[in-house]
């Protein structure tokens, strides 16, 4: 099986494991049973590889990964996260994490995109524009 | 015929002293002008034979002279004479031909003056040039040099003024984030992070 048709499958398979535009645990696990019926174990590594890359890809995509300084309540993180759910018209659920390097404000990161409205970062615009 | 009768009878008279007397006194005797003549050369004391004689020695000697002597001489003298005037010739020819070489060489000289004069006036208005266009090479050398240096002096300057500019931001930047990060309390940050949220809904 050669590379380019292991990324065709692990993308169709991607295809199906999706449930309303996000991965569906439940699909995932069906998707993987039929796999493991319909195919002998020893040819699905590098096809299991790709699904899997393509699953954690997709995941990221529909998760607004929050950085913030200090307390972040709740109802801050799900304001963050549906701006992002309206922006990108994808669902987006919020994952935080404190980092007080930021001094202040919080970096959001959705798949490839990063949002930055920390302190930190501008301290640094201004250093920059200082030099 | 008379002058010669007389002539032979001259010489006989010689030959026979005693038959001469009677054979001159016979012609003696003689008449017409040749005796008469040769009686009046007698009463000079001409004696007409010798004389003849004399002449006839005299014609022999004159013409072995003039063949023998006077004409040699006078052929070389002539040979000496041309040789004279063709040296003559030759001398004034020679004298021309050094006039006109003097002529030559000083008109020659001349030029070679009026050459040597334009060649050096030439050189040095080429050596001035020379040294005009050295002149104005090493002004703007130093010009150039002058200007890169200048250059070179205030891109360092404007070098090390954004090297100081930016090890003063970083600094200010880099106290001013250690100041935060110390006195900023959870409450402060909980307002900047709702401040943000307010800030990403716009």
């Amino acid at each position: 099986m050669s590379a380019a048709s292991v990324r065709a499958e692990a993308k169709r398979l991607l295809a199906l494991s999706l449930e309303g535009g996000a991965v569906s645990s439940d699909r995932v696990g069906a998707v993987l049973a039929a796999l493991a019926k319909s195919r002998p174990a020893h040819t699905l590594r590098p096809l299991l590889r790709a699904y899997l890359a393509n699953v954690r890809r997709e995941l990221t995509r529909g998760e607004a990964r929050i950085e913030h300084a200090g307390p972040l309540s709740t109802a801050d993180a799900d304001a963050i996260a549906a701006h992002f759910t309206k922006a990108l018209g994808r669902p987006v659920r919020p994952v935080a994490r404190r980092n007080d390097a930021l001094l202040g404000g919080f970096r959001v990161r959705v798949g490839d995109d990063v949002t930055d409205l920390s302190a930190s970062l501008r301290l640094a615009t201004l250093a920059k524009s200082l030099s | 015929m008379t002058f010669f009768s007389a002539l032979l009878a001259a010489e006989a008279a010689k030959a026979a002293p005693h038959a001469a007397p009677a054979a001159a006194h016979g012609a003696a005797e003689s008449h017409g002008p040749v005796a008469d003549i040769m009686n009046l050369f007698g009463s000079f004391g001409v004696d007409l034979p010798h004389l003849l004689v004399q002449l006839v020695n005299f014609s022999i000697l004159a013409f072995i002279l003039y063949r023998f002597a006077v004409k040699p001489a006078l052929g070389q003298m002539e040979e000496r004479n041309r040789l004279i005037e063709k040296g003559l010739a030759d001398a004034q020819a020679a004298t021309r031909r050094l006039a006109e070489a003097q002529q030559a060489s000083d008109a020659k000289l001349n030029a070679a003056s009026d050459e040597a004069a334009k060649i050096l006036a030439e050189a040095r208005n080429s050596a001035k040039a020379a040294v005009e266009a050295a002149k104005a090479e090493a002004q703007a050398a130093q010009t150039e040099v002058i200007a890169k240096a200048k250059a070179a002096i205030e891109a360092d300057r404007v070098k090390m003024l954004a090297e100081v500019r930016g090890e003063v931001s970083r600094l200010v930047v880099e106290t001013a984030s250690k100041v935060l990060a110390e006195n900023l309390d959870d409450a402060t940050r909980g307002r900047l992070n709702e401040a943000a949220v307010k800030q990403l809904a716009r």
